[in-house]
């Protein structure tokens, strides 16, 4: 009577278990979550979305004095639309690192000619705030 | 000289004065950490570059760029200021990413 009333309370107590134990993962899924979490294999950008960055780079330009607030969109261009020579187009990159907490090398920064590029750039970045 | 030469020599000034100017920028920002005292800052700063905004002359310009970097050379901060991540910033390297070559084994019993 003991003996089958035990071997019930275990058979119940392995089923109970059998349904709240945590299968061990495959060994590619634990990898997979690490390397998903590690800075190296993030390669798909900043955890900020698009529109987030779109109106924080559109804000730092409009409060840019050098800059017209009306003239700024999401496709102007620094030289024709924003009327913004070199040395203000360097002020506004360093502008855009401050905001984002980024340091841009300097090929990038020569390499951006208009605030879709800076979305872009800013997006893809793994390491913008 | 050609104009292709010219042009050349033209585009790799601009490309001079930019770096220059960000150079000193960034210079300014570690000496000047007060946000309103580097404001101030940086406005005489691109005072001195606008003087000279108006040259053509190859040989002066470059020579003009020679001088400005060896003044910000001079007036180099000994310890700048970088984003933590970036080489030469405190978190660099900090935590770098384990080689694919190690394998965790998971429910590995003693």
């Amino acid at each position: 009577m003991q003996a089958a009333r035990s071997s019930t309370l275990r058979a119940l107590h392995s089923a109970v278990l059998q349904h709240l134990r945590v299968q061990p993962a495959q060994i590619g899924s634990t990898w997979g979550l690490f390397r998903a979490i590690s800075a190296e294999a993030h390669a798909q950008g900043t955890c900020l979305s698009r529109s987030q960055v779109a109106d924080r780079v559109l804000s730092v330009l409009k409060s840019s004095a050098k800059v017209d607030p009306l003239t700024v969109s999401e496709t102007a261009s620094f030289q024709n639309d924003l009327q913004l020579d070199t040395l203000d187009q360097v002020e506004i990159m360093m502008a855009i690192e401050d905001e984002f907490a980024l340091e841009i090398p300097d090929a990038d920064a020569d390499n951006m000619k208009s605030t879709k590029d800076v979305i872009e750039y800013v997006v893809s970045h793994p390491r913008a705030k | 000289m050609s104009t292709a030469a010219v042009a050349a020599r033209r585009a790799l000034q601009q490309q001079r004065t930019r770096v220059l100017y960000r150079k000193a920028l960034r210079n300014v920002l570690s000496w000047a950490v007060h946000r309103d005292i580097f404001y101030v800052e940086a406005q005489k700063m691109r005072e001195q570059f606008e003087m000279n905004k108006d040259l053509s002359n190859l040989e002066t310009i470059d020579r003009l760029l020679y001088e400005g970097e060896s003044r910000v050379e001079k007036f180099q901060h000994p310890d700048p200021y970088i984003v933590p991540w970036a080489p030469g910033g405190s978190k660099y390297a900090r935590n770098p990413p384990v080689p694919s070559e190690v394998i965790t084994v998971v429910g590995f019993e003693f």
